[in-house]
C-alpha cells in the first residue's frame, strides 16, 4: 500500500506555551507538542513524526497488504530473508520471549481467531484453541538472521512492539533537530524529548471509568517515557466471570487476574511499554513483578 | 522464576532496547506524579528556664494538589503555654506583691528576683486555609484566611497575593496583601493606658475589649542564579493601629533618688500591691520596615542557606538577623543540619525600665523586655530521615538565649547594683512528620 499518500494531513495549532500537531496513525490519535519557537519549525517536526508512524505502520502492521510482516506471514512454511529493520525487530522479539519464559510471544496473535474481545458472552470450546495453540510458539519457528522460517500456518504480529517502537524512532528524528522541549504521543505511549522549558508535561492516566476530562492521576513527566498497557474495554463475561483480553500463549486462555491497565515509567517508550505488557502476562503478580523491577509504574484493578 | 532472575529483565530489556534503536537513550527517566493529600505533623516544646513560658504545640498541615497546578493548604495549631513571664516591674531587695491581671487575687515576687506573673496559663487554637493556583502562563495567585482564638484574644485575617515570571521563569516577582482584625478581650478587662495597679477587687482602672488593625505589603523578588543557586529578596511593610498595649506589662514608680519603687500601703482588709505600678502605655500606630535578602546554594547534596534581616519601625527598634543552616546528606536518605542564628535591636524610643515618682508622666512608655535593648543567639541542630516508606521525619533541638541592657542613662540610685534586665534562656525540640502522595 502506498501509505503516505492516503493519510490525513497532520494539522498543527498553537497552544498556550507551545505548538500542538496532530495526525492519525496505528489506529490511534497521535500527537507532537513542541515548544520550537516557529511554525515553521514546528511543522517540519510534526511532518516528520507522523512520516514515521506511517512509515512504522505501513512497514509492520499485519493490517496492510503486501508488506513484509503479510510476506512472512504468507510464506507458507518458506524460508524467508529479512531486511536489517525487521531483523533487529525479530532479535527483539526473541529477547522478549527469552526474557518472559515464552510469555511474550509474537506469534500469539492467532488466538485472536479464537477469542474475541467484544464484551459477549462467546468464550470458546477447548477444542478450538487447542487447535490454535498447534500454530503458536516462537520457539517453533526458526530465526537465523536474516533468514526466518515459520511453520506453515504460524503468523507473526509485530503489534505490540511498533507502536513504541515508533514513539522513539520519531523521538530520535527530533532530537536530531532540536533541544528544545517537545512530547510525542502516540495513542498514549509518549516519550519527552529535549528539556522542558516549565516542571515537564503533565500527562493523566485516566481511570478505566472515569467520566470524560477526569484524569485520574496527573504525572508530571520531565525526561523519559511513559506507556500503557490494558485495555478496560476489551473482555468477555460469562456466568459472571471477566475474561480479559491479555492471552497466555502456553494455555491459549486470558492471564489470571490481569489488572486492567498498567502504566510504567522508563528511559525510552519501547522499554516502558515491554515492562508495561511483561508485568500484564504477570497477572495477579503484575505489581509484585514491577516492584522487583524497581520501576515507576501505576496499576489499574 | 527467582527474584534475581525477575530483577535482571529490566537490565536486559535496556540492552536489547539498545540494540534495537540504535542509540542509547537520551537521559534517565524523570516522572513524577502530582501528589493528591499530603500531611505535615510536628510536635514543638518550647521550655523557658526558671518556670517561665512553656509552650507545647501541636501542628497539622494538609495540603493538597489538584490539576494544573492548584493547590489548597490547611492548617491547625494548638498551642498550650503556661508558665510565668516577666510583668515589666523592676527587681527589688523586698518581697513585693501584685495583683493578678483578673483584678481578683495577688501573686508576690521574692526579693532580688524578676517579678514573673505567674498567672500565664492559656490554649490558643489557629486555623488557616489558602488556595493557589496559576492564572494563565506567568501568573500565580494566592489567597487565605486566618483565625485563632484564645482565652483573651482573637484574630481574624485575610490575604492575597499574585505572582508573575519573567525571564524563562528564572525570576518571580511577587506582591501580597494582608489584613487582620484582633480583639483583645484579657480577663478583667484591658487597662487604661498608665492607669496604677490597684487593690484586689477594684476595677476602676480597667475598661472593655479593645481592637488591633494590620496591615501588611509585600513585595519580593525570587532569581534563580544557576543551577545551584537560588536568591531571594522581600520587602515588607507592616502598619498596626488600634490598642497595641500588652494588657499584663506594667512599669514600678520609682524614687528619682535612690531608684527604689515607691510603696504602697493597700485599703486595710483588702490585699492589693505592695508598690506603685502604673500599667504601660504604648502608642497607637506602628508602622514597620523590614528587608529581606536570603540565598539557597546547592552542591553535591548539601545546601546552605543564609539570610539575613533588617526591620526598622518608627518605635524606633532597628533589627538584625543572621541566620545560616547547613544541610548536608548522611547516606542515601537522610541529613544533620545544623543552625545558627544571630539576632540584635535597639530598644523602643518609649522604652523605660521605671518611670519616676513625681514627674509627670510621658506619652508613652513600657518596660517591656521585647521592646528593649537586647541581643539573642539560637544554635541548634536538625536530624532528617526518610522512613522506609518514604515518609520524611526529622527531630530538631535548639538552645535559645536572650540577654540585654537598660541603658545607662535610666538606671537610678540603688538600681545599679540589680539585675534590671530580664534576660531568658529556652530549649526548642520539634518533631515532625510528613505522610501522604
Amino acid at each position: 500500500m502506498s501509505a503516505a499518500s492516503a493519510h490525513r494531513p497532520p494539522i498543527l495549532r498553537r497552544n498556550d506555551d507551545h505548538w500542538c500537531g496532530d495526525f492519525q496513525a496505528m489506529a490511534s490519535p497521535c500527537q507532537l507538542l513542541t515548544e520550537v519557537n516557529s511554525e515553521a519549525h514546528a511543522t517540519e517536526l510534526l511532518n516528520a513524526v507522523a512520516a514515521e508512524a506511517w512509515r512504522v505502520e505501513g512497514k509492520f502492521s499485519r493490517y496492510v497488504s503486501g508488506n513484509i510482516v503479510a510476506d512472512i506471514n504468507s510464506s507458507g512454511g518458506l524460508e524467508i530473508e529479512v531486511d536489517d529493520e525487521t531483523a533487529n525487530l525479530l532479535d527483539f522479539a526473541d529477547s522478549l520471549n527469552r526474557m518472559s519464559n515464552r510469555r511474550f510471544d509474537i506469534t500469539s496473535g492467532a488466538l485472536r481467531k479464537v477469542w474475541k474481545f467484544d464484551g459477549s458472552d462467546r468464550v470458546p470450546a477447548q477444542a478450538d484453541i487447542d487447535a490454535v495453540l498447534q500454530v503458536i510458539g516462537w520457539h517453533k519457528i526458526r530465526w537465523k538472521r536474516p533468514i526466518l522460517q515459520l511453520r506453515p500456518g504460524m503468523e507473526i504480529d509485530l503489534g505490540g512492539i511498533a507502536k513504541e517502537y515508533a514513539v522513539d524512532r520519531a523521538a530520535g528524528l527530533v532530537r536530531e533537530q532540536t533541544d528544545a522541549g517537545s512530547l510525542i504521543n502516540f495513542g498514549g505511549d509518549l516519550v519527552v524529548v529535549g528539556k522542558p522549558a516549565t516542571g515537564g508535561w503533565r500527562v493523566g492516566i485516566e481511570s478505566v471509568d472515569a467520566g470524560e476530562n477526569s484524569p485520574d492521576r496527573l504525572i508530571h513527566l520531565r525526561a523519559g517515557a511513559l506507556a500503557t498497557s490494558g485495555d478496560a474495554r476489551r473482555f468477555l463475561l460469562q456466568d459472571g466471570v471477566r475474561y480479559g483480553h491479555v492471552l497466555n500463549p502456553m494455555t491459549g486462555w486470558p492471564v489470571d487476574i490481569a489488572p486492567r491497565s498498567i502504566t510504567v515509567a522508563a528511559d525510552t517508550c519501547t522499554q516502558a511499554g515491554m515492562l508495561a505488557t511483561l508485568a500484564m502476562l504477570r497477572g495477579a503478580d503484575a505489581e509484585k513483578f514491577l516492584d522487583q523491577q524497581s520501576v515507576q509504574y501505576w496499576c489499574l484493578r | 522464576m527467582t527474584d534475581k532472575q525477575n530483577n535482571s529483565i529490566v537490565m536486559s530489556l535496556a540492552a536489547a532496547t539498545c540494540t534495537l534503536l540504535g542509540t542509547a537513550p537520551a537521559g534517565p527517566v524523570n516522572a513524577q506524579e502530582d501528589p493528591g493529600w499530603n500531611f505535615n505533623t510536628s510536635l514543638l516544646y518550647y521550655g523557658e528556664s526558671d518556670g517561665r513560658v512553656q509552650d507545647a504545640s501541636l501542628n497539622l498541615l494538609a495540603r493538597r494538589s489538584f490539576a494544573d497546578d492548584k493547590s489548597l493548604a490547611l492548617t491547625l495549631a494548638v498551642d498550650s503555654l503556661t508558665g510565668a513571664s516577666a510583668n515589666g516591674a523592676t527587681p527589688m531587695d523586698v518581697v513585693q506583691t501584685f495583683t493578678s491581671p483578673s483584678g481578683n487575687a495577688t501573686y508576690s515576687t521574692p526579693a532580688g528576683e524578676h517579678p514573673l506573673d505567674g498567672t500565664f496559663l492559656d490554649t490558643r487554637v489557629a486555623i488557616s486555609a489558602s488556595w493557589q493556583q496559576p492564572l494563565g502562563r506567568l501568573y500565580a495567585v494566592n489567597a487565605g484566611l486566618t483565625a485563632s482564638g484564645e482565652w483573651d484574644y482573637t484574630h481574624l485575617g485575610g490575604n492575597i497575593g499574585l505572582s508573575r515570571d519573567f525571564n524563562k521563569r528564572n525570576t518571580t516577582v511577587s506582591i501580597g496583601v494582608a489584613f487582620a482584625r484582633d480583639n483583645l478581650d484579657p480577663e478583667g478587662g484591658a487597662p487604661v493606658r498608665f492607669a496604677p495597679m490597684l487593690d484586689v477587687g477594684d476595677l476602676s482602672n480597667k475598661m472593655g475589649s479593645q481592637d488591633k488593625d494590620v496591615v501588611d505589603l509585600l513585595l519580593g523578588v525570587t532569581q534563580v542564579v544557576n543551577r545551584n543557586m537560588l536568591v531571594q529578596f522581600n520587602y515588607s511593610y507592616s502598619d498596626s493601629s488600634g490598642y497595641l498595649n500588652d494588657p499584663y506589662k506594667i512599669i514600678s514608680i520609682v524614687d528619682p533618688v535612690t531608684g527604689d519603687t515607691v510603696p504602697r500601703i493597700p485599703t486595710p482588709g483588702v490585699a492589693g500591691p505592695s508598690h506603685e505600678f502604673r500599667f504601660e502605655s504604648r502608642p497607637e500606630d506602628r508602622a514597620k520596615h523590614s528587608f529581606y535578602g536570603q540565598g539557597k546554594y546547592y552542591w553535591g547534596g548539601r545546601v546552605l542557606d543564609l539570610s539575613y534581616r533588617y526591620m526598622t519601625d518608627d518605635w524606633e527598634i532597628d533589627s538584625h538577623t543572621l541566620d545560616a543552616k547547613l544541610r548536608f546528606p548522611i547516606g542515601d536518605s537522610s541529613y544533620l543540619e545544623p543552625r545558627v542564628r544571630f539576632y540584635s535591636q535597639t530598644e523602643a524610643e518609649f522604652y523605660r525600665a521605671s518611670l519616676n515618682d513625681g514627674d509627670p508622666l510621658p506619652q508613652y512608655a513600657s518596660s517591656d523586655y521585647r521592646l528593649g535593648n537586647f541581643d539573642a543567639i539560637t544554635a541548634g541542630i536538625k536530624y532528617g530521615w526518610k522512613t522506609g516508606s518514604d515518609n520524611d521525619m526529622s527531630v530538631r533541638l535548639e538552645y535559645y538565649v536572650q540577654d540585654g541592657e537598660v541603658p545607662a542613662e535610666q538606671i537610678i540610685g540603688n538600681q545599679s547594683q540589680r539585675d534590671l534586665y530580664p534576660g531568658l534562656e529556652a530549649i526548642i525540640f520539634n518533631f515532625s512528620y510528613g505522610f501522604g502522595k
